[in-house]
């Protein structure tokens, strides 16, 4: 007997008309001789008559009005968000996945579908095309910034496109210094796209390029403060290169559009104007946006340029779009590293001198050289960086740098350069500032020695001396306080104690010891015959004007340099008056004279960082000059001008500082020695190595 | 959507135009009001989302119909799932009334009798089978539906219903013998009825 599998199958082909001759022939012989067999085929024949036939037979059924009009509601809020994602670009995403209709059923396992929800905390910004808020994402409980478009921007279909288009590109980037996007969508309630990025804060390279320029204006510049901005600008240039490998122009590179968080992480924002190249990786995957063509673009970045063409380069200025490629970027970073050197943004100053109106800014831009540093700020910028800034913003495209990777290895080598630069620097002003120390150590000593002398007591007697007798006695004790001291202090060249005459127009020798002029090693008591009296010059009023004790130092190069060998001899006076204990007057003074010509050129010998060590006196009169190992002696006596004027600003500076230090360059230093508050004793000039 | 299909649609105009038609169709398979609602309204929400994909080749219903049916095997299907551990089969299994031990037909085992001439109406009787479907258990009823109604191949439903042939065979064989007796039955009364009236 046949089963139920059998039956059921024999049924079924033979209601559907596929049963062979044999077959129907077998199966009408059984139905003849079995009735109720026969009434099963006949009514299961009816049955499925009556069902293959068309609905539309029962006319008696049909929706509820209700029904009605909550499918056509379904059905418009679908058009609506079908609109918005096609109008965001979004209709082929969906494509993409390549499902037919027929499989949209329950979602299978390869896919996840999820819904997110931001809170906004409060704006943060607006930007040509959207606005920027503070968000919180609900689900992991974090802070994001989500960007909306504007209202204005709504209305329009290109902003729509642009806006999904800077997500898909920005989403496409993934590198540590381009921002991160978290995701796209489109709000369920108003079907206006958004997308939720990292959030970064408000800090910009603006602000941080601000700052080191207010302090600089101040006077209070941090010598590590440019070397951190290039550091940010190294940081820009590895996102830009990284955009450039895969196709992606930015097209708006400025100072704000590059976010600084508080750990040093420098994220480059913004690519709403950014072109993906043709035939680039990114291209391929984007394909569906590429129906966006430049020319669509261009209509709406001119609407953009109207805030910032600052920073433009004269292709973008120019309208000129089909010119832009990296070198566009390329441009765009040399103005950043140009305001980062000046604190303003390159066209600045052709924008101040076109009329105001953006058409006019725009050809001044694509009509004038690039801008130079050093023209745009008071201060000094260091001439390689201003190189590279003048290279990379040069106005025919193939004067600029091949690659960004160029431009940052310029920048990238100056700064290490720098910094072997700066450490010898460093060495340079360590040695100039011994030098002085040392020469001071000496004066100090002098000084303490004069003053020393001028509290002798054949000094007190002299001055009390009623008889001749008494005189000679206690001159030949104070000479042979003298003599010792010239003894022991080898620099010294002659020590005196002199008395003011009368009339205070003269002043007379009581005592003199002084060091033979060709044998240091003689040291005598000059007679009393040989002692002189000569008028009171300049400096030995000075001396008469001091309180006890106060030393008046001074530098005697004029009298002592000697023309006939033309060998400077540098001597130092430090007198000290004494004062009569009777009468409280001044009775006279005490003199050191000391050549410290051996001291300085004991300095000139030393083991030296510098290329080039100078001293000079007040006048700028040049007293000792090295350059590399040689002393140069035809210098001597000329005025620091006709030496080296390279050190002239350094000098200048001097006047009034005690150090002078080359920011920009790292390559003069200059340290003041003063024997008199406020006046230039000495000066030591050094100049760097140009190697080192 | 005109402006990225060659082949414009006019999603606003379907629940007019398509709605009760669609509707009908699934509740003819369906059996469930409800089930046959939603399957209209995922229909045209399906239909707006993929109407790019809308060749222009056949008409607007026939593609929406396309879209119905594979709606109806998914709700099928569905069901299927959620009840698939329940055996009712053997204890609705219409044999045992209608053969006996030996597996013969037993005498009267179907009531049916259709007056010689005349002329069966269809509408009639489609409303009894319909009636009588829903007395059947839902898996003999839905492998019917799918089968008969929808023509699906024998393959194509096991595959939807993860079901082997065998079951399916058995399902249909029983659903036509409990529909051959049930509508038999009715088809009796109701013409009796006329006769009476």
């Amino acid at each position: 007997m046949p089963d139920d599998k059998s039956i059921s199958q024999l049924i079924t082909k033979s209601l559907r008309l596929e049963l062979t001759e044999a077959e129907q022939k077998k199966i009408d012989q059984n139905l003849e001789s079995n009735q109720e067999a026969a009434k099963f085929a006949e009514l299961s024949k009816l049955i499925q008559d009556s069902i293959i036939k068309p609905a539309d037979a029962s006319p008696d059924e049909s929706l509820s009005d209700d029904a009605k009009e909550r499918f056509k509601l379904s059905v418009s809020q679908a058009i609506e968000e079908k609109l918005s994602l096609s109008h965001a670009g979004l209709l082929n995403v969906v494509n993409k996945s390549q499902r037919p209709v027929s499989t949209d059923g329950p979602s299978d396992d390869q896919d996840r579908e999820l819904i997110s929800k931001f809170k906004l905390i409060r704006k943060l910004g607006q930007g040509g095309l959207g606005n920027i808020w503070l968000a919180r994402d609900q689900k992991l409980n974090r802070n994001v910034a989500i960007k909306e478009l504007r209202d204005e921007a709504l209305e329009s279909e290109k902003s729509w496109v642009r806006f999904h288009r800077e997500a898909e590109i920005t989403g496409h980037l993934e590198h540590p210094n381009v921002v991160s996007l978290y995701q796209y969508g489109v709000d369920r309630k108003t079907g206006e796209p958004f997308y939720a990025m990292r959030f970064v804060g408000k800090r910009t390279l603006a602000d941080a390029i601000e700052e080191h320029h207010d302090k600089v204006e101040a006077g209070e510049a941090d010598p590590l403060a440019l070397h951190r901005l290039l550091s940010i600008f190294l940081d820009i240039c590895q996102a830009i290169a990284y955009a450039h490998s895969r196709g992606v122009i930015h097209r708006d590179l400025k100072p704000e559009n590059v976010a600084l968080d508080n750990f040093g992480q420098v994220i480059v924002l913004d690519w709403g104007l950014a072109k993906v190249l043709e035939d680039s990786e990114l291209a391929t995957k984007m394909g569906h946006v590429e129906t966006i063509t430049d020319s669509t673009l261009s209509q709406t970045m001119h609407g953009d340029v109207v805030g910032t063409p600052l920073f433009m380069s004269p292709e973008q200025a120019a309208g000129q779009l089909d010119l832009v490629d990296e070198r566009t970027d390329i441009y765009g970073l040399g103005a950043i590293l140009f305001s980062i050197l000046t604190g303003e943004a390159p066209h600045l100053q052709s924008a101040a001198s076109s009329a105001p109106d953006v058409e006019s800014v725009l050809k001044a831009i694509s009509e004038s050289e690039p801008p130079t540093a050093s023209q745009s700020t008071k201060h000094r910028v260091p001439t390689e960086l201003e190189r590279i800034s003048i290279k990379a913003m040069a106005r025919k495209r193939h004067m600029r740098f091949g690659s960004v990777q160029k431009l940052a290895n310029a920048v990238e080598s100056w700064v290490a350069g720098q910094s072997g630069k700066q450490a010898a620097y460093d060495s340079l002003r360590m040695e100039g500032r011994e030098l002085r120390a040392d020469l001071q150590a000496s004066v100090f000593n002098v000084e303490r020695n004069v003053r020393f002398s001028s509290t002798l007591p054949p000094i007190e007697a002299l001055i009390d001396a009623g008889t001749e007798d008494d005189v000679l006695v206690w001159r030949e004790r104070l000479s042979t306080i003298f003599h010792g001291l010239l003894q022991a202090n080898p620099n010294y060249r002659g020590i005196a104690f002199c008395a003011i005459e009368q009339e205070a127009t003269h002043y007379r020798e009581i005592v003199r010891v002084e060091r033979h002029s060709s044998d240091a090693s003689t040291i005598r008591n000059v007679p009393k015959s040989r002692l002189n009296t000569d008028r009171i010059h300049e400096s030995i009023a000075s001396v008469v004007d001091k309180k006890p004790g106060e030393v008046h130092t001074s530098l005697a190069c004029d009298t002592i340099c000697s023309a006939e060998n033309n060998n400077a001899t540098v001597g130092l006076l430090a007198s000290v008056p004494v004062y009569d204990p009777k009468t409280e007057e001044v009775f006279g003074f005490v003199v050191i004279r000391c050549d410290i010509d051996q001291m300085l050129r004991e300095q000139m010998t030393r083991q030296t960082t510098a290329s080039e060590l100078l001293i000079v006196c007040d006048e700028f009169k040049t007293l000792m000059h090295r350059h590399g190992n040689q002393i140069v002696t035809a210098s001597l006596n000329q005025h620091l001008e006709t030496v080296a004027s390279y050190f002239l600003p350094a000098a200048d500076q001097l006047q009034t500082k005690t150090d002078y230090i080359d920011e920009a360059n790292a390559d003069v230093y200059g340290a003041r020695l003063c024997f008199t508050p406020g006046k230039i004793g000495l000066i030591y000039l050094l100049k760097r190595k140009p190697n080192s | 959507m005109a402006d990225t299909n060659p082949h414009p649609l006019n999603p606003e105009s379907w629940v007019d135009e398509y709605g009760d038609f669609l509707f009908r169709y699934a509740n003819s398979r369906l059996r469930n009001t409800n089930a046959a609602e939603e399957a209209v309204q995922e229909t045209f929400l399906a239909g707006v989302r993929y109407s790019d994909q809308y060749s222009g080749a056949g008409s607007e219903r026939g593609w929406l119909m396309g879209i119905l049916k594979r709606k109806i095997i998914d709700y099928v299907r569905a069901q299927n799932k959620h009840n698939r551990v329940s055996s009712y089969e053997d204890e609705h299994d219409p044999s045992t009334q209608m053969f006996d031990a030996m597996g013969n037909w037993k005498p009267g085992a179907i009531n049916w009798t259709p007056a010689p001439g005349e002329a069966i109406e269809l509408a009639e009787l489609r409303a009894i089978v319909r009636g009588c479907l829903d007395t059947l258990p839902k898996g003999q009823a839905d492998v019917f539906v799918l089968s008969v109604m929808e023509e699906l191949s024998s393959e194509e439903i096991c595959d939807e219903l993860k079901i082997s042939p065998s079951n399916m065979w058995v399902r249909i064989h029983r659903a036509r013998l409990g529909l051959a007796k049930c509508v038999g039955s009715k088809w009796n009364v109701e013409s009796e009825t006329k006769h009476h009236a």
